[in-house]
């Protein structure tokens, strides 16, 4: 039971998690008119999808999760006091992202080691000095704690703080090669599909 | 309603952040990890929220190849750009010049740098609530971009393009909003819209009280406005007039996603519209351009305003050649 749990764990790391910022920027289209956060939708998705039981008879793992975004907008959509028609004719129009799999050439490392680099130097200064000592020299809290004069209280606050700046950062930056334009593959998808 | 969900997701996957840096504490004791069992155990929001928080955790330990080796532990390695000392100026005119250069190098390097300050942006159509570490609140319209600052006891937000909302929140910190040649001194849970004109500021107190001083120094602009004030500052100078709550209310339909209109011309309008889309609207007939309009649009959907516009009116619109949509007069 408990390796059953680790597996789908392991399966939604491996293959939802990683489509974070294309269900991002997919969840976008369903909320121009700014009654939903699409933060929201991606993170009940996310929720959703690791719910999921049966992931093992799942093919298209992009396909699923889209489709599960796209139930949380919807939900969203029908949570809502007063609907406008033209909420509803938007969501026709919105194509599901590009599903195709195998997609996932993983970008050129030193790029990615610079983005985190990056994402490190964007935060606050001391933040930034205890999750520097932390992930760059891995010091333990306590370590840190007593080297800055900080509580390790103050210490977890401050790795916390940067975890989050970071796992945001990083959740928008897509780690696969990025489509020279988003909207012309998606209408593309489509296009097949309809002649399909 | 849905505005409170942003807050509840972030608590989420703040808690889930603290348990993944506890976990990873070599300290880390058994009664926490069953917490941590416990608390992961409670929803699949739970569960997922935590994989997320771990992954990134993960990914961040590739910044251990960073690390310079056999040095000391640096906790500034990471610090943004360095800044240039100055030292002694030499006398001769070309390494005055290179001195300048080098303050010039320092200034950029200083408003592009994000170690105090933190810039936040709209694209063109979207919008975007920001809650600052002092619980105030900016709420970004479309294609904006605010700059947040606080430092030496101040709350400074600059805004560089398009309108936001401002809530400051109560605080010792004074809360100043820069626009333009505007200096805006909020109080505490004052509310405030700004918008950047082509040349100025536009300024819309909401609630409570604001003080403006123009950064020339003409002191004598200073003024207090209170609620249910607007002012503008341009290169024209500074004019303020009262205004009623409906027509703030109006001024800020943009918030639900929405243009009012109670009069405004065509002109007007369309400039609106080409605010919040790509898909341009064009007036190519100057004898429409004041036609007068009143209504409640959606900001994403100009077509739906140009078909109410060629019905109420004998308007005709075409596409133009670069994807625009032409308004001209019907014949």
């Amino acid at each position: 039971m408990a390796q059953d749990d680790e597996d789908r764990r392991a399966w939604f790391r491996r293959e939802i998690l990683p489509l974070e910022p294309e269900l991002l920027a997919y969840a976008r289209r369903f909320c121009r008119d700014g009654q939903t956060d699409p933060e929201d939708l991606v993170h009940d998705a996310f929720a959703r999808a690791i719910a999921c039981k049966t992931w093992r008879e799942i093919g298209n793992p992009a396909a699923f999760a889209t489709r599960v975004l796209r139930n949380c907008a919807l939900d969203a959509l029908r949570r809502r006091k007063v609907l406008t028609i033209t909420a509803v004719a938007d969501f026709d129009r919105i194509e599901p992202i590009d599903e195709a799999p195998g997609a996932q050439a993983i970008m050129e490392s030193r790029e990615a080691l610079q983005a985190l680099a990056d994402a490190i130097a964007e935060l606050p200064t001391q933040c930034r000095r205890v999750f520097t000592l932390r992930k760059v020299y891995n010091l333990s809290p306590d370590e840190i704690a007593g080297r800055m004069g900080l509580s390790v209280s103050t210490v977890e606050k401050h790795l916390v703080k940067g975890l989050r700046y970071c796992s945001d950062k990083l959740g928008r930056r897509s780690e696969r090669k990025s489509k020279v334009d988003e909207r012309r593959s998606w209408s593309g998808t489509r296009d097949q599909d309809a002649k399909r | 309603m849905e505005r409170d969900t942003g807050s509840r997701r972030e608590a989420v996957r703040q808690a889930a952040a603290l348990w993944v840096v506890r976990l990873d504490d070599p300290s880390c004791s058994e009664a926490d990890r069953a917490a941590f069992e416990a608390w992961r155990g409670e929803s699949f929001e739970h569960e997922a929220a935590y994989e997320r928080e771990a992954v990134a955790w993960a990914r961040l330990d590739r910044a251990r190849a960073l690390r310079p080796g056999l040095q000391r532990p640096d906790a500034d390695l990471l610090a943004p750009a360095p800044k240039p000392r100055l030292t002694a100026l030499a006398r001769s005119p070309w390494a005055r010049g290179l001195a300048a250069s080098a303050a010039m190098a320092l200034i950029v390097a200083g408003s592009l740098s994000f170690g105090t300050s933190t810039a936040y942006a709209t694209a063109i159509g979207e919008r975007r609530v920001v809650v600052l570490d002092d619980n105030s609140r900016i709420e970004l319209n479309t294609n904006s971009k605010v700059v947040v600052r606080f430092k030496r006891g101040v709350r400074e937000v600059k805004l560089i393009k398009g309108e936001a909302l401002f809530d400051a929140a109560p605080d010792a910190r004074p809360f100043v909003v820069k626009a333009a040649n505007a200096v805006i001194a909020a109080d505490g849970s004052a509310q405030l819209a700004v918008r950047l004109g082509s040349d100025g500021a536009a300024v819309t107190v909401r609630k409570g009280a604001v003080d403006v001083d123009p950064v020339r120094a003409e002191a004598k602009d200073d003024m207090r406005l209170t609620a249910g004030v607007a002012a503008i500052y341009d290169s024209r100078g500074t004019r303020s007039r009262a205004v009623s709550e409906a027509e703030i209310d109006r001024s800020l339909a943009w918030r639900q996603g929405a243009i009012a209109l109670n009069g405004q011309s065509l002109a007007q309008a369309a400039a609106e519209f080409n605010r919040y889309n790509h898909r341009q609207i064009r007036i190519a007939d100057p004898s429409i351009a004041s036609l007068r309009l009143a209504g409640y649009f959606q900001t994403t959907e100009p077509t739906s305003f140009v078909s109410a516009v060629t019905s109420a009116f004998p308007v005709r619109a075409s596409q133009g050649e670069d994807g625009a949509i032409r308004l001209s007069r019907r014949s």
